[in-house]
Parts: structure tokens; C-alpha cells; sequence
């Protein structure tokens, strides 16, 4: 990685004036960064510190006057964060899953099986990423609803989520995509060597996928904990309920205070954040070895 | 057949691949749960809404006790009792699905476009089995009526508007906190005083979001003795674009830049004004009386702070309240079992004496200056509950029963909610743009409401 | 590439083992099908089914007790005769302009700058990824509080500096700006992320061989870096234009369904269906029209740039593109 230079080399950046320049830009840019993007964190872990009056002033300050943190446990048990952020896990958890299985095997067979009419069916998931979701929103919740051909009902179980997540068109272009660079040799020789198709997927075609995996992984994680409209509406069971379903619920009572709220919001963005902070290096490694280039 | 594919035999490793995900997808979907109508015998399961969720422990366990009371009085029926008020978002769907409950709640606002889209049941023929339903309000019935007279609804509790004032801050401003203003003028004079006490307060608040801003555009006008809608002949027309309707915005525009009483955030929908009073920086605004408790219990205000005035000018009041109504694809078994139990839970006339005392000892606001939707006798008996186990200041809000008695109370327009969208932008503009022509947007207004309106039949 | 049609056709002049291969052809579809098996069912099910049943619904007036009724063309009648149609529309075009001028080339020239730095990329990355991870109602708490006129951090900043205040979203001129601000800011992380993985791929020595030709940054910047990105800035711009003509949470939170500076297309379908008009034929048929029209809007631009990049990657979407207008 040292090797590689990008708009201004190492060297350049090290001479005289242009490394006064480097280090105002790299300050600069630190203090933006924090304003613009940190500063949202921070105001959503003070105001939910706060003593609720406080909250309340049209004119806020900036740092609390006096610190609640019981807020948090009280959150948490009369919120009962505790149950609805394990739904969420568990829901993010099989949603990833799912989505790894269903995507990973259609990107395979669209990449290396290439059979008669795969671009029409790629084609064809392409433009589900055109359908605007509102408009799909009740012809979707029908379909969960009274699925066709099964004619199960699928509302108040995880499955409602799963399903419709796992006919997601990114992943399996990013999949497709990253799968086309992984040379053809590999897999006939494997092959040749008696391996069938489902061997080659799992004993090399995955090992090798590890980074776009992790993007795959991370977009699909974030999604499902992020949503809101399609679980408010198809897991209405308080309790199967979602994290922000149920907080948004909950904070519409007129019961809970908003630093409650807050802290709650809080408790529920810490996993993706944590999840981000771990991960980021392989995504990066997967969307750029996901054939990002021209 | 399966065997074979393309003419040739697949091998059992290929059979397994092509057939392994169809069967694993209904093997791990849920056993079908498509409800098939119920055996006529046994008891009735009903499914209801409006429990109260765990953040409200004292309602919440009123309504299961409630819940086990009545299924001892009738055997022969089981509740099934869900959370949740009406949101439109999920109600379409649940409708849709088949997923909504049997008696489901609503707002005054929501039997107009039910009852025309026929999604909701007529439940006039068995009413004759509850005769203390008529001994409720006239005119309260008949918001939960359709054209034809039949009844589709009971309502639960109702409201009127009027005028909620910050005790303290009229104090503060050196005005008299039992002698609020009884007319628009006066609203005037008190907001420009409230708001120069300066340090962020606002004098008088009003919405313009979310068809808030219609919804009091049409209080402001009914309290000036106008009329947002009226039948002529068959049709509907639009009433507002009259010297009351700009008399409205007028005054909105006078306190907003000419006095600059109304500060300068604006776009306010429902909790923006109660977050204000709350936090002691709003003086005046149009409210219902149920919104005091809301202030003391979700935005931590202090009763004693608050007062209750009547619609300045009071020419008329805009009620409004909260009822049930019932599932059109319901059986007549489970209309019946819900009546039953909208009856003993919500309009219970024989145990209003308890259902008061209880809710008074438990700290929930009693006394508030709710119209009762009883009229005579039962009526009588509930004014006296209350009169007995008020647990609030009541003094505070005696000038909204001594202006509001008598006066007459209207309810909304037809297709309310989108007129309301309508007006909403003439109150934003009004209230953000300091050259708004009132004239012009009160005929763009009257025309789109009038095409609303030519939709109703 | 030999494709099974291709096969088939020749089938009668093959020698045997021709027709083994065409064999081994039919059954590797099969099993390419297999494998595919899943996705085509949750994409059937969940996403080409729903879109033809909304379709359906476009003509239909519902009330979800008693069966749709067909009513022709009323639902597109009516949205064309409202008012708020046209300004929808517009709304949402003024909106996707001035995104593209802000959060289309923002997240390029910030993945830039930060690719220069050789320290702290890691708290870039995670900074401004930060936004996209925060739950909705976070963000639109923060933002209600920033643009208040009156209170709000904002104007406070301004006053402070002794320079106007504006209205933010409270006034017609910077409404739409200021839902853009909002927009920009919650969603370019995703963009800057791409960007940078793809810029680490350019290989130095083509800065090394422009410098050594006597590129200035500016020109190398604009010789080798952008054309190198030439396929991700295309496929993004592309997916960034379609997304943001459905914008819908800024508007709707922070100046909700009734605001005729600021509703846009997918507001409105909300409106409909939910809010005011309580009419899902409607909504269905707003919802109809945008897709017809963003896939116009695709097939356009796939077409345009169809013959201007490598053969592999854009042909293959646009043959893609071709055939998914076949049924």
C-alpha cells in the first residue's frame, strides 16, 4: 500500500511548504469532519443526559447542567430496550443471513454457471433498485399477508422481513461483480479434480470472498436495524416489534420524556456503529476489490 | 415428471439442488394461519384496540381488569385485546389484510371517509339491546353517522376548543390570569404584552403542519360565527372565503410580523405548542382541555400553571373527540360481543360512580372541563362524579365552562382532513411570508376545497 | 460465449458429441437454475408480483372489505387534475438538480481530499459513515433543532458573526436547499466510502507518469484520476439520480404533506394514500407513473453511455435493460 502513490506522492507531500499546507489541510479537515459528522453523536448523548426541563429550553446548551445518567437503566427497563434490541438482533441476524444464501447463490450462477437467459433475470432484479418502495407498500404487504401459491401468512414472524430483504439487486450486482474477477482457472481445476459445483462455492469461491462479503454483510446489518416503515407495518405485535418501531411507538404515548427517548435512540445506534468501527477495513477491502474501477 | 428435465434424467445430486429450495421455503415458512370463520358454537373471540401500553401502567392494568370483569359477565365471549389508537399508515393495511381488529378506535375525523368507503359496519338494528345509547348526545351520534342516518359508531369522550393560557407568564406580564381575553383584540393586546418579556417567549402559538393549521383555521373561523362548508341543495361549497375567513389570517398576520407576538419558528404542528407551554415560553394557544394533562404528564408542566379560557369571540366552538367504530367483514356475533363491550367499558352508565373514583384515586386527571357525552339523567349522574372525585384545580378553568356554556358547538366539515390540508398552506404562508396576499390565498383555497367537496355524495 | 439457443439450433446437424455438450449445457442450466432458485422466488414474490398487482391497483378503486371495483382511467384523471401533481413534480426535480450539485460532487472531492491524507483515514471513514448509520428520527430531531429561525444552532451561529439569518425550511427560497443540506449530509457517506475504495485501485504509476510529463495536480486530477473512476462515477450518479427523485423522509418530517414548496412526488403518493385522500388507486397510480418514468430515465442514460465505456460491463446491463422491457 506504501508503494502505491495517489494524486501527490509521499515525498512531495513531505517538502517544505507543501507540508505546512498537508498539515493545515489534515487539521482542518479533522475539525470539519468532527463539526459536521461527530457533532450529532454528541448532541444526542448530552441531550439525553439532561435533566428533561432542560431538554425542553428553545435555547439549548451545550453541555448539560446537571447529569442524569439513570436515564439510561431507566430506558432500558421502561422501555424495555432490553427485549426490542434483541428482536432487532435477531432479526438483523437472520436478515444477513438470508441474504448472504440467497444472494450469494443467484451472483454464483449468474457469474460462474452463466445459464441461458441470466442476463434477463439479472436484468430483471436490476430494476426492482427503480421500483419506489411507497408504491410497493401495500401490494407488498398484501403478498406477505396471503403469499401466492403458499398461501401462508407470513405478518408477525420474522420472514415478512426476511424474505422481501433477501431480493436485494445490490447484493447480488456487488456479488456478480466480484465474483467475475475470480479467474476461471481456478475453478475448472478444482473441478477437474472431481469437485461439484456446491464444493467450489464453499471451499473456494467464498474463502476468497471475504471482503465483498463484509460489504454485503455490513449494508445488510445496517439496513435491517435502520428500517422503519415496512416493519412498523408488517410487525405490529408490540412484541415482535423492531427497536425504532417500538421507541417511535412508545414516545408517542405521552408518557415517556424525550431524554428517554433520546437514550434509547442512543442504546440502538451503538451496535451499528460498533459494528462499522470493527468491520471497516475489510469493507473497504471489498468495495475496492469488488471491481470499483472503470 | 420431476425426473426428468429437458428430455434427460438428472442425477439424484442435481434432483436434490433443484429441488431443495422449494421444499426448504415452505418447509421453514409458518404453518398457514389463514383464519377460517369461526364454528358458530363456543365462545366469541373478539379482538379489540386501545390498550394502553406499558409505559401507562395504571390505565393499562384498568383496561385488563376491565377486560376480566366483563368476560366473567359474559361467559360466552373472550377479548383479544391489542395495543394501539388509529394510525392511517397501518389501519389501510391491516384492513387489507385482514388484520384489523373488530372494534377498532377512532377519531372524529376518521367515521366521514369510512363510512363513504364502506369499511366500517352498521350496527343501527342491535342498538335497540342498549338503551342507555340514546341517552348519549344527539349531535355526538351523529358524527358516527351516515347520510342514511344509520349508526356506525359510539363515541367515548369529546372536546371543544377554547383558549390555554400560561397562568404564570400572564403574571408575569402583568395581566390578570382569571381574567383571560375574551376576544381576538384582546388576545392581541395580552400576546404583545406576554411576548415582550422577552428571552425567547412567544405570545401566542399556531399551527401551520400536518393539516394542524387547517384544523384551527376552522376553529378561529367557527369562534367568529363563520362556516367552513355549506350544503346548497345537493352539493357542498365551500363558506370560508368571506370577511370572517380573512379576518382569521388577518389577525394571525398582525400578531406574526406587525406586533412580532408569535415568534419567528413556525411550521408547528400538534406537540410543537405543547412542548412550548410546557417549558413555560408560550403564553396563549387554541387547545383542547385534554391537553393539560398532557402537558403536566408527558412534558413534565405543573398543573397550577395552566388555564382555561373560551374561544375568544365564542361565537361557536370546533368539537372534536375520540369514539370506536366496527369491522365491516366482522360477523354479526362479533359486532354484537363488541357492542357489548364498548358499552360496559366505555359508556358504561350504570358504573360511572366507580370508573371516575377510580381513575381520581390513581392521580389521573378528573375534572378536567370535558363535555360529558351523556345527556339527562345519566348526564346528571356524571357531572356529579366528577364534581365528587375532581382531583385538578378546577377554578383555573372556569372561565372556559362560564363562556362555553351555551355556546354552540360545530364539528368539522365533510372530507375534513383535506380541506384541512388545504387551509394548512394559507395559514404557513401567513405565518412565513410577511407579504402574503390574503385575499389571493383564500380563493385558491376556496377553489381546491370546492373541488373536494363536488367528490362528496 | 455459446448460449443454449445458439445450441439448440444446430442441433440437428450435430455430431454426438456436440450433443453431449448440448447435454451438459441443459443440465448446467438447470442447475445454474437451482441455484438461482431462492432469489427468483423471494424476487417474483416479493418485488415483480407486488409491482404488477400495483399496477392492477392503478385502475382500480379499493376499500379492502368488498372487492376493487375497476375504474379505468379516473385514478390517473385525478392525479393529473390536482394542483399539487405538477408541483409535486417540479418539487422533486428542483430538489434532484440542486442534490446533484451538492451531494454528487461533494462526496468525489471529499474521497479526494481524504485519500491525500496519510494520517487518520480511519476516523474519515468512520466519520463520515457516522450519519448513515444514525436511525431517521435521530436525524430529524437534529436537523428541526439546527434550522429553527428562532433558536436553532444556525441562526444562532449567524447572529453570532453578525451576518442575516435565514428561514431555513419556513421559507420558499431556501426550503428546498435546506432539505438538500439534510439529505447530502445523511446519505453521502455511503458515496464517499465507494469513492475511496475505488480510488485506492488507481495504480500510482500513472500519477508518476503524468507528473513526469508535467502534470500539474489540478491536471492530473482531471487526466487520470476521474477517468480512471469513470465507471463507479457513472453507475453512481445513475443510482443517486434515481434515488433522489424519491426522496421522501426530509420533506415529510421536517415539513411534512401539506407544504406546496416542498412536496414532492413521493409525498404525495404518502398523501394519498394515507393522510388525506385516504385513495391507495391514487397512490397507485402516482406510483406507477414515477417508475415509468425512472425507467425511461435509466434506459435513456444506459443508452447514452452504453457505447462510451468498456463493452463488458455496460453492455451486459444494457442488454439486461433491453430484455427486462421484453415482458
Amino acid at each position: 500500500m506504501s508503494e502505491t502513490r495517489s494524486l501527490f506522492s509521499d515525498s512531495q507531500l513531505r517538502r517544505g511548504r507543501a507540508r505546512w499546507i498537508y498539515l493545515a489541510v489534515l487539521t482542518a479537515l479533522t475539525a470539519v469532519f468532527a463539526l459536521v459528522f461527530l457533532f450529532p453523536m454528541y448532541w444526542m448523548v448530552i441531550g439525553s443526559l439532561k435533566d428533561p426541563a432542560e431538554l425542553a429550553r428553545p435555547v439549548p446548551t451545550f453541555f448539560p447542567e446537571s447529569f442524569h445518567p439513570e436515564v439510561y437503566t431507566q430506558a432500558w427497563n421502561e422501555l424495555n430496550v432490553g427485549r426490542y434490541f434483541l428482536n432487532t438482533a435477531l432479526y438483523a441476524l437472520g436478515g444477513w443471513l438470508t441474504q448472504v444464501i440467497v444472494d450469494v447463490t443467484a451472483a454464483y450462477a449468474l457469474s460462474k454457471l452463466r445459464p441461458a437467459l441470466g442476463n434477463v433475470v439479472l436484468g430483471a432484479m436490476l430494476a426492482s433498485l427503480l421500483l419506489p418502495a411507497a408504491a410497493l407498500l401495500v401490494p407488498s404487504y398484501l403478498t406477505v399477508s396471503d403469499v401466492p401459491l403458499a398461501h401462508v401468512n407470513l405478518l408477525n414472524t420474522p420472514w415478512a422481513l426476511w424474505l422481501p430483504g433477501a431480493a436485494n439487486a445490490f447484493n447480488v450486482y456487488v456479488l456478480k461483480q466480484f465474483f467475475d474477477q475470480i479467474p476461471d482457472e481456478l475453478l475448472d481445476a478444482a473441478r477437474i479434480d472431481g469437485a461439484g459445483r456446491v464444493r467450489v462455492l464453499a471451499s473456494i469461491v467464498l474463502p476468497l470472498s471475504r471482503p465483498v462479503l463484509a460489504v454485503v454483510s455490513i449494508f445488510a446489518i445496517i439496513g435491517m436495524w435502520k428500517d422503519f416503515l415496512w416493519p412498523l407495518l408488517v410487525l405490529q405485535e408490540p412484541s415482535t416489534q423492531t427497536l425504532s418501531v417500538a421507541l417511535s411507538r412508545l414516545s408517542a404515548t405521552g408518557r415517556v420524556p424525550l431524554t428517554e427517548v433520546m437514550a434509547g435512540l442512543v442504546i440502538a445506534s451503538v451496535p451499528m456503529i460498533a459494528a462499522f468501527l470493527v468491520f471497516q477495513r475489510s469493507i473497504l477491502k471489498g468495495l475496492t476489490a469488488g471491481g470499483l474501477k472503470g | 415428471m420431476i425426473g426428468r428435465i429437458f428430455g434427460r434424467a438428472v442425477g439424484p445430486t442435481r434432483l436434490v439442488l433443484l429441488v431443495l429450495p422449494a421444499v426448504s421455503i415452505a418447509a421453514l415458512a409458518p404453518a398457514c394461519s389463514r383464519d377460517k370463520p369461526a364454528a358458530a358454537q363456543g365462545p366469541v373471540t373478539i379482538t379489540v384496540n386501545a390498550l394502553p401500553p406499558e409505559t401507562e401502567t395504571f390505565e393499562r392494568q384498568a383496561f385488563l381488569d376491565d377486560v376480566k370483569a366483563f368476560e366473567a359477565a359474559n361467559p360466552d365471549i373472550k377479548i383479544d385485546a391489542r395495543e394501539g389508537k388509529m394510525d392511517p399508515r397501518t389501519f389501510a393495511t391491516k384492513l387489507a389484510g385482514g388484520q384489523l381488529e373488530d372494534v377498532f378506535y377512532v377519531y372524529f375525523t376518521d367515521p366521514g371517509n369510512l363510512i363513504a368507503k364502506k369499511q366500517v359496519a352498521d350496527v343501527t338494528a342491535y342498538l335497540k339491546d342498549f338503551p342507555a345509547t340514546k341517552q348519549i348526545r344527539p349531535e355526538l351520534m351523529k358524527v358516527f353517522s351516515g347520510p342514511d342516518d344509520k349508526v356506525y359508531g359510539l363515541p367515548w369522550k369529546n372536546y371543544s376548543m377554547g383558549l390555554l393560557y400560561n397562568r404564570t407568564l400572564f403574571t408575569k406580564a402583568g395581566l390578570d390570569p382569571n381574567d383571560p381575553p375574551k376576544t381576538w383584540a384582546g388576545v392581541r393586546t395580552a400576546a404583545k404584552k406576554i411576548a415582550a418579556l422577552g428571552n425567547g417567549i412567544v405570545g401566542y402559538g399556531d399551527y401551520s403542519k400536518s393539516n394542524t393549521g387547517g384544523w384551527h383555521f376552522t376553529a378561529e373561523l367557527y369562534s367568529l360565527g363563520g362556516q367552513m362548508a355549506t350544503k346548497d341543495g345537493e352539493s357542498w361549497k365551500a363558506a370560508f372565503n368571506d370577511d370572517k375567513g380573512k379576518q382569521v389570517l388577518q389577525q394571525l398576520k398582525d400578531m406574526r410580523w406587525t406586533d412580532g407576538s408569535m415568534g419567528a419558528r413556525q411550521l408547528l404542528e400538534w406537540a410543537d405548542l405543547l412542548q412550548m407551554m410546557a417549558a413555560g415560553k408560550l403564553g396563549m394557544y387554541i387547545a383542547t382541555s385534554d391537553n393539560v394533562p398532557v402537558l403536566v404528564t408527558q412534558f413534565k408542566g405543573d398543573y397550577n400553571d395552566y388555564g382555561l379560557s373560551a374561544m375568544p369571540d365564542g361565537k361557536a366552538t370546533l368539537g372534536g373527540g375520540e369514539g370506536f367504530m366496527f369491522n365491516a367483514k366482522s360477523t354479526p356475533e362479533k359486532i354484537k360481543a363488541g357492542l357489548k363491550w364498548v358499552t360496559f367499558k366505555y359508556e358504561n352508565a350504570e358504573h360511572i360512580d366507580d370508573q371516575i373514583k377510580r381513575e381520581s384515586s390513581a392521580k389521573l386527571p378528573v375534572g378536567l372541563p370535558e363535555p360529558a357525552i351523556w345527556s339527562g339523567e345519566v348526564g346528571k349522574k356524571w357531572d356529579d362524579a366528577i364534581r365528587q372525585y375532581s382531583n385538578v384545580p378546577a377554578q383555573n378553568y372556569a372561565p372556559f365552562l362560564a363562556g362555553t356554556n351555551g355556546v354552540q358547538v360545530k364539528f368539522e366539515p365533510p372530507l375534513a382532513q383535506q380541506i384541512y390540508a388545504v387551509l394548512d398552506t394559507a395559514m404557513a404562508k401567513v405565518l412565513t411570508d410577511q407579504n402574503a396576499d390574503i385575499g389571493a390565498l383564500l380563493s385558491d383555497a376556496e377553489k381546491q376545497t370546492n373541488a373536494i367537496l363536488a367528490t362528496v355524495k | 460465449m455459446t448460449s443454449g439457443e445458439h445450441v439448440t439450433t444446430q442441433v440437428r446437424a450435430m455430431p454426438s458429441a456436440a450433443r453431449a455438450r448440448r447435454t451438459r449445457r441443459a443440465s448446467d442450466n438447470a442447475l445454474a437454475y437451482g441455484f438461482m432458485a431462492p432469489a427468483i422466488a423471494c424476487f417474483a414474490l416479493f418485488s415483480w408480483y407486488p409491482l404488477v398487482r400495483g399496477v392492477i391497483l392503478s385502475f382500480q378503486q379499493v376499500n379492502f372489505v368488498t372487492d376493487p371495483t375497476w375504474v379505468g382511467g379516473d385514478n390517473f384523471a385525478a392525479i393529473f387534475h390536482d394542483p399539487l401533481f405538477w408541483t409535486a413534480w417540479k418539487n422533486t426535480l428542483e430538489f434532484t438538480g440542486i442534490a446533484l450539485l451538492f451531494g454528487y460532487a461533494a462526496p468525489f472531492f471529499l474521497a479526494v481530499v481524504v485519500n491525500e491524507m496519510r494520517h487518520f483515514k480511519g476516523y474519515f471513514r468512520v466519520a463520515v459513515y457516522l450519519p448513515v448509520m444514525l436511525p431517521p428520527l435521530v436525524v430529524v430531531l437534529l436537523w428541526q433543532y439546527l434550522y429553527d429561525p428562532s433558536n436553532g444552532l444556525f441562526n444562532a451561529l449567524l447572529r453570532g458573526v453578525h451576518l442575516p439569518e435565514s428561514q431555513w425550511t419556513q421559507s420558499p427560497r431556501t426550503a428546498m436547499l435546506s432539505l438538500v443540506l439534510v439529505s447530502t449530509w445523511a446519505n453521502m457517506g455511503t458515496a464517499t466510502i465507494m469513492y475511496l475504495a475505488a480510488l485506492q485501485n488507481i495504480p500510482g504509476e500513472l500519477y508518476e507518469a503524468a507528473e513526469l510529463e508535467g502534470a500539474s495536480a489540478w491536471q492530473r486530477l482531471r487526466h487520470v484520476t476521474i477517468p480512471q473512476m469513470r465507471f463507479i462515477l457513472l453507475v453512481l450518479l445513475m443510482l443517486q439520480i434515481v434515488a433522489t427523485m424519491q426522496v421522501f423522509i426530509e420533506p415529510f418530517q421536517l415539513t411534512g404533506t401539506t407544504n406546496p414548496d416542498t412536496i414532492t412526488v413521493m409525498v404525495l403518493i404518502y398523501r394519498y394514500a394515507f393522510t388525506v385522500n385516504h385513495d391507495f388507486g391514487m397512490a397507485a397510480a402516482m406510483s406507477v407513473l414515477l417508475f415509468v418514468v425512472l425507467g425511461a430515465f435509466s434506459a435513456v442514460y444506459l443508452r447514452l453511455t452504453h457505447d462510451k465505456d468498456e463493452p463488458g460491463k455496460i453492455e451486459s446491463s444494457g442488454k439486461a435493460e433491453r430484455g427486462r422491457t421484453a415482458p
